[in-house]
This record gives C-alpha cells, sequence and structure tokens, in this order.
C-alpha cells in the first residue's frame, strides 16, 4: 500500500539520476513513527455476550450490569452492539463479562451461571464468546481493525489519522520539506568526496521558513561527529555559542547569530531536523536534550533509534515529545547509503 | 531486561578495575563535583582514566556553548581524543583501555558515545533517573546495537547518596539570585500585606476610585505572579 509509493513504486522507472530537478513531491510519502501502543496491532480478549431476544429489557439489562457487572479497566467497549446481519431473529447483543473473570462452568454455558442472582437474565438469549480489544484503540487504522470485532469509543486524533494516510502536509509544505532535504542530501554528497560517511541534515526554523543549519558527517575527523551532531553545534553557533569549527567544510554552514539575542529559541527548540539517514541512539539523545521540534529522516538506519530499534521520541519517562517522520525523499536517501 | 548493578566489592576487584583505583579516582571526581556545586555549576565530576593517568577531564558546559549535548561526559571524550592526538597515540589503542570514573550515571546520549569509543568499563555514583543510559531509562551498555560500538561494563553505587545530594542541592539553589529566589508564599503574604496596610492607612487621599483600581491591579499581578512562577524555573538544567 502506501509503503510501496515511498520506496519509489508509484513513479515511472527513471531511466538514470538525472539530479534533484526530476525529483517530484509525489515520489515520496512522510510516514509518521508512531508508538508502539499507535501502530501495533491491539490484544484481543475473549468475553462473553448475549443476545438481547426482548428490546424491551435492554435499558435495564445495561444498567444492572453496569452496577453489577462493570466491566473495570475495559471503559472503552461499548456495553451493547447493533447485529449488522439483517436476517438475525435480534437485533442486539450485550456484553456479559470477560471469560477469565467468569465462574468455572461446564459447556454449553447457561446465561444464569454467569449473572449475579441480582440480575435478571429476562430477555437475553444463549450466550457466546466474543472477541473484545484489551484496550482502546489509538488511530484510525486500529479503531477500523477493532470495530470488526465489537464497537469500541474512539478519541481520533485528526492529524495522526492525516498522517497515516499521507494527507497531513500540503504540496506546497511537501516542496518546502523536499528542498530541505534536498540540502542534507547535497551536504551528504559533499561529506561523501571527503571520505565522511554519506549523511548529512539541515536544521529550519518553521516559523520563519529558514534554514539555520546545514552539516554533514564528519566523522574522519573526531568519531563523534555524526551529521546531527555537526548541525546541532552549528545551531548553537548561529547563537554566538558553539564549540567546534567546521569552517573549513563549505558545505557545513549556518546563519550568522542575530543580532536580536532575545528572538533566538532555546537551543533548537521549535526546530525541525531533516536528516537524511535515522539517527543513533546517541544523536537521538542529543536531538532530545536540543528540545528540538520535530525530526523528519529519509531512511532508516540498522541502530536507528527513531523507528527501527528504538522510538526514543515515545519514551514514556523522557519528558520531551515530538513528532517523527521517515520518507522524506526517501529513495535519494536510500541511495546515498550505496 | 535491567541489569542490576552493584559494586563488586567482595570480590576486591570489580573486572580489570581494582577497587582502590575506583575509590581513589571517584574521590578525584567527586572533588570535581564539589567544586562545580560551589562555583555554581553542574555537580558532576567526570574523568577519563589510561594507564593511571588522568587523559580527560569534564564538567557540564551547556549554558556557555549554547550546545546541550555538552555534557562533562562529552567533555572529557574531547580530552581523551585530544590527549591521544598530541601524545601520537592510536585514539582505539587508547580507548579500549580508558575506564571512566563519573560521580552520575551518563545519560542515553552520553552512553551512546562511550559505546562509539569503545570505552570498556564505566564507574559511577548514583543514578541517573532522568535520562540514565546504564539502565534508568534505557540500558544502552548492554543493549544490542551492533553498528554503536561495544557494550560495556558498569560499577556502580560509590558514594552514590552523596552524589544524589549534591544534585537536589544544585537543583535548589538554582538560579538564588533570579526572581524564584523571592516569589515564595511567606514573602508574597508579607508584601500583599504591607501593601493592603499602606494603601488603607498610609494614603487616604488615593482613597479615590482610580486609585482603589490601581491598588486591585497591583495584588492582582503578584498574586498571578506567584502562581505562574514555576513556568520560568524549566530552562538551563542539564
Ligand atoms: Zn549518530
Ligand atoms: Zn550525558
Amino acid at each position: 500500500m502506501s509503503n510501496e509509493e515511498h520506496i519509489g513504486l508509484m513513479e515511472p522507472p527513471p531511466k538514470r539520476w538525472k539530479g534533484p530537478m526530476c525529483v517530484t513531491e509525489d515520489s515520496w510519502v512522510a510516514h509518521p513513527v508512531l508508538s508502539d501502543e499507535e501502530s501495533q496491532d491491539i490484544e484481543m480478549i475473549e468475553a462473553f455476550a448475549a443476545p438481547i431476544v426482548d428490546k424491551k429489557e435492554t435499558s435495564r439489562l445495561v444498567r444492572e450490569l453496569g452496577s453489577i457487572h462493570p466491566l473495570n479497566g475495559l471503559e472503552h467497549l461499548k456495553r451493547v452492539r447493533a447485529v449488522k446481519d439483517k436476517a438475525s431473529p435480534h437485533s442486539l447483543e450485550v456484553l456479559l463479562c470477560l471469560v477469565h473473570d467468569a465462574p468455572d462452568t461446564e459447556a454449553p454455558v447457561s446465561i444464569d451461571s454467569l449473572l449475579s442472582s441480582a440480575v435478571s437474565s429476562e430477555g437475553l438469549g444463549q450466550p457466546f464468546v466474543v472477541n473484545v480489544p484489551a484496550r482502546a484503540p489509538l488511530t484510525r487504522p486500529q479503531f477500523e481493525l477493532v470495530s470488526k470485532q465489537w464497537p469500541t469509543s474512539f478519541h481520533e486524533d485528526k492529524r495522526v489519522t492525516l498522517a497515516l494516510k499521507g494527507e497531513l502536509f500540503s504540496p506546497e509544505q511537501k516542496a518546502r520539506m523536499q528542498s530541505y532535504m534536498m540540502s542534507a542530501v547535497a551536504a551528504a554528497e559533499a561529506g561523501k568526496e571527503l571520505g565522511m560517511e554519506a549523511v548529512g541534515a539541515a536544521m529550519v526554523d518553521p516559523s520563519t521558513e529558514t534554514v539555520v543549519a546545514v552539516g554533514h558527517d564528519c566523522r574522519a575527523d573526531h568519531p563523534l561527529h555524526h551529521a546531527a551532531m555537526v548541525c546541532i553545534d552549528l545551531v548553537a553557533r548561529s547563537q554566538g555559542g558553539g564549540c567546534y569549527r567546521f569552517d573549513r567544510y563549505p558545505s557545513c554552514s549556518f546563519t550568522p547569530p542575530d543580532s536580536d539575542v532575545t528572538a533566538q529559541p532555546y537551543i533548537c527548540t521549535g526546530y525541525d531536523l531533516y536528516v537524511t539517514r535515522e539517527p543513533c541512539l546517541m544523536c537521538a539523545m542529543a536531538l532530545v536534550h536540543s528540545r528540538i521540534g520535530r525530526i523528519f529522516y529519509g531512511t532508516g538506519s540498522a541502530d536507528g533509534a527513531f523507528g527501527t530499534k528504538y522510538k526514543l521520541h515515545s519514551q514514556k519517562d523522557l519528558n520531551h515529545r515530538f513528532e517523527v517522520y521517515e520518507g522524506v525523499l526517501g529513495r535519494q536517501c536510500e541511495e546515498l547509503k550505496k | 531486561y535491567e541489569v542490576t548493578l552493584v559494586m563488586e566489592t567482595k570480590e576486591g576487584r570489580s573486572g580489570d578495575t581494582a577497587v582502590e583505583d575506583i575509590e581513589t579516582w571517584m574521590d578525584k571526581a567527586f572533588d570535581m563535583a564539589k567544586d562545580a556545586l560551589q562555583n555554581g555549576e553542574v555537580p558532576v565530576g567526570c574523568l577519563m582514566v589510561y594507564n593511571s593517568e588522568v587523559v580527560g577531564k569534564g564538567r557540564n558546559e551547556v549554558n556557555e556553548t549554547k550546545n546541550a549535548t555538552r555534557h562533562a561526559e562529552m567533555v572529557a571524550l574531547d580530552e581523551l581524543l585530544n590527549w591521544c592526538h598530541s601524545s601520537n597515540l592510536d585514539v582505539s589503542r587508547v580507548s579500549r583501555n580508558t575506564v571512566l570514573y563519573v560521580t552520575v550515571e551518563p545519560c542515553v546520549m552520553c552512553a551512546a558515545a562511550l559505546r562509539l569509543l569503545n570505552i570498556p568499563t564505566v564507574v559511577y555514583g548514583c543514578r541517573n533517573e532522568r535520562f540514565g543510559g546504564c539502565g534508568s531509562i534505557l540500558d544502552v551498555s548492554s543493549a544490542d546495537l551492533p553498528q554503536t560500538g561495544n557494550t560495556f561494563k558498569c560499577v556502580s553505587g560509590h558514594r552514590a547518596g552523596e552524589a544524589v545530594e549534591m544534585l537536589k542541592t544544585f537543583y535548589k539553589q538554582e538560579n538564588p539570585n533570579g526572581i524564584n529566589a523571592y516569589l515564595n508564599l511567606p514573602f508574597i503574604s508579607v508584601l500583599l500585606l504591607f501593601l493592603h496596610l499602606s494603601f488603607y492607612f498610609f494614603s487616604p487621599q488615593t482613597k479615590n476610585e482610580e486609585g482603589l483600581i490601581i491598588h486591585d491591579h497591583i495584588c492582582r499581578m503578584i498574586v498571578l505572579l506567584l502562581l505562574i512562577k514555576d513556568f520560568f524555573k524549566l530552562h538551563y538544567v542539564t
């Protein structure tokens, strides 16, 4: 599906890489890198349900079951569902209890063995087992998947839904994103010429739509000078700080310090980083410390910390959360690895 | 899984690091941390020892460089690299035989950097509950990351209580001359009381409607300041 799009199956096969001018924004999709809870399938658990054969009993049943057999910790589940099959003799079904909460009874299970004596089983048919989601869905795909089994409540984050559909960014935004990643790719290529790893990065202030710093990997000089670390120090220099000199590399540059110091953000607060390859753990945590705004990377990496090995941006105990997107100019960034 | 990090003092040795060495070097690291605290800096002491020689030292330099990655360990690693270059020694040979002594557990970033340089042993004092990379947040030291150098061994707990106390003292006294020092409940209460009293007793001529409104505004502003004071506290920590 959308996965194939960013690898480039959707566009006609290019005969030869003719430089950045022939790339269009349609050839890639920025996929959100979501937390495991958002991206993994939701665990299902078994529960007993029963048809409501006498519809007039519905409100009493819902009231009594709610107070006598509450579904603790499963507040996301709707108690009653409508039966979609028009041919069914009953139109509603109600959740009774979880299978593992039910008393041990021999099959076939009788309705009265499942309910406490305080709840009258009047109006209920023969109980049966259904799968219900163990937790609330967080994304629309999860919601649609679990809803096939049993209806649940869902608080939709519209941004996440759009991002998952690849519709979060407008064509104009994508054109800008692409130009930022293009400068990172160009830096990566320049670094490669100098014998560095082919990784480049660009730090962007989205509020002014300006590139604050561009840098490439410099680990031939210093084993820790990964592209993101170089960019972080270049941003520091743009704010009048910084502790390294990358002046001998024309492709490592920054916007000179703003004379209005009060307009400067704290380190990288609110900035976006465009980096050709998924950052390693050191770079990822450096970006957390720098309070980065958002991260866009082109392609994954073996020890990557924003999707591959870790999802540092969704780590609960780090109190800096931010969005990470993968796949911007994915094919061109993948090309750099060769 | 989580590795339990204990000081292996019972056996007398911790890997290749003798217990006497640990005590000697950790005491030096603690001296550095104390110095930093007295100078109002982040109280973390850190040194890198190769062949019984200090080849790298560091203190937190985040504020002066405006680079949030300038943790004491990163500064010490730079010193180690410079030392290798100036003594014409192979970096990887030196770093593979270097022990890091630090008063606080290295953060995730520093732990990954230590791996990338193949530092084999890290001795630290207390846990770093917020960012620790040796088990507190993630266990970078032992994680399966084939592209991120080698795993390293952790020896922890030496003078841990003291290290925590220093950090607590630092965060408490942080920004002692700033506005936060005055924004406490007793101070504000006395100020408000004083304002009210002076208004009602000493300046009867301002007891017109306009004066009352201004007076009310001042009082409200002070209460508002008290309520939002935590907002100012969040910047410039480790
Ligand atoms: Zn890195
Ligand atoms: Zn650190």
